[in-house]
């Protein structure tokens, strides 16, 4: 069982680590390492948010709205969906800056170096979460199926994450 | 792309310049437009099964083509600037947009629109989710999903990175060098050493912003030469 969580303080963690990330999962890193320090949360809860958040409708970010719901019940899933509703405002000071300097070589690379630890971030995280399942041939061959099947475009998401699920059933 | 690929940083390259950020309606035709807005934005927020690229499109196709809110061009510059901006990127997006319709109550409308729906669906899919984990068959139905995530996972990053790694190619060599260089370091720093992310993250962006200028100054140096 997981350690009784402070609101105020668990809220906070949600909405900083979405205000110094970008896109839906960029968060992922920083939620992961302190909600796991604290004992808020297991990895089984973020596969699990990870993946409900990706079938269900709506931006991919909403993941932390279901972690919220996973780890917190009702009142954490609206905490996560107020966490992460409030850095996207940030856009229009992003706009405003940009009407002044934009084009400034040092903003351009603070954005680019920025992008690349989230990539090299994400990608340690990510690996990590196939703890949760155990590496053996069974895993690594639905991670390469689900590469193979995510480079050729051919299937929506939720048909690619269905086929892993029935795969789930017959294999384990 | 697909919903897990979508909105990752970086593909922002296409910057234009300067945002016209007069909104398009005067206050006093201020609450039919916030009830229209929110209306619109209410049914792509019920449509948007199938993930971010998706959504933009319906969302483009509403605001661009059918309501003339925005021109092509305007629209591909708000979504850039999106990129740079924290967080969900479509949120960002439905707030630039808004904001040019309504000002700032058009955007706080357009993201209520956008998210009540969604949200509530989430919500309840969790919820219905978390009644029946304990069944062994939703566990090894998981255990194949969960697998599948990091497949898609994987995809993400490299996505996310790409765009920044051939940037940096076309520049020069010393660039190239120093985006590998943050990539792979902020993956050591993390799994060596367990620093804090918002430190790598900080770090990293100061890296970048001071190589990038740097490379400017010199290439201003050579030329008076």
């Amino acid at each position: 069982m997981c350690a009784m969580i402070e609101p105020l303080t668990y809220f906070w963690l949600l909405l900083k680590a979405s205000l110094f990330s970008t896109g839906g999962t960029g968060n992922l890193p920083s939620i992961h390492a302190d909600m796991l320090a604290r004992g808020w949360a297991t990895d089984r809860h973020f596969a699990e948010a990870l993946a409900i958040g990706q079938i269900s409708p709506g931006p991919n970010g909403l993941w932390v709205v279901c972690f919220g719901y996973l780890t917190a019940g009702v009142r954490g899933a609206l905490l996560a969906a107020l966490a992460i509703t409030i850095p996207p405002f940030f856009v229009l000071a992003v706009a405003a800056l940009h009407r002044r300097i934009g084009d400034h070589p040092a903003m351009q690379g603070f954005v680019r170096g920025l992008g690349l630890a989230v990539s090299g971030i994400f990608l340690v995280v990510v690996v990590q979460l196939l703890n949760e399942v155990g590496i053996d041939w069974r895993s690594v061959t639905l991670v390469l199926a689900a590469v193979g099947l995510g480079l050729s475009n051919r299937l929506p998401i939720p048909v690619v994450l269905g086929l892993a699920a029935v795969a789930g059933m017959v294999l384990y | 792309m697909t919903k897990f690929l979508d909105d990752g940083p970086g593909a922002g390259d296409t910057r234009g310049n300067g945002v016209v950020a007069t909104p398009l309606v005067v206050l006093s035709q201020a609450g039919p437009a916030l009830w229209l807005l929110f209306r619109i934005w209410l049914q792509l927020g019920v449509q948007s099964f199938g993930g971010g690229m998706a959504t933009l499109y319906m969302i483009r196709r509403a605001v661009v083509d059918q309501r003339q809110w925005l021109t092509a061009a305007e629209f591909t510059q708000d979504w850039a600037l999106c990129q740079a901006a924290p967080g969900i990127n479509l949120i960002c997006m439905t707030i630039l947009i808004g904001r040019r319709v309504a000002g700032i109550p058009g955007a706080l409308v357009a993201v209520i629109g956008l998210l009540l729906p969604s949200v509530s669906i989430t919500i309840t899919m969790t919820a219905l989710y978390a009644t029946f984990r304990d069944s062994t068959l939703l566990q090894s139905a998981l255990h194949g999903v969960v697998p599948a995530t990091v497949g898609l996972g994987l995809l993400l990053s490299s996505s996310m990175a790409r765009p920044l790694l051939a940037a940096s190619w076309r520049e020069s060599w010393g660039s190239l060098v120093v985006s590998s260089g943050l990539l792979v370091g902020s993956a050591l720093a993390l799994l060596l050493w367990h620093l804090p992310v918002i430190l790598v993250l900080c770090c990293a962006g100061l890296i970048g912003a001071l190589t990038a200028w740097q490379q400017t100054l010199r290439k201003a140096y050579v030329r008076h030469d």
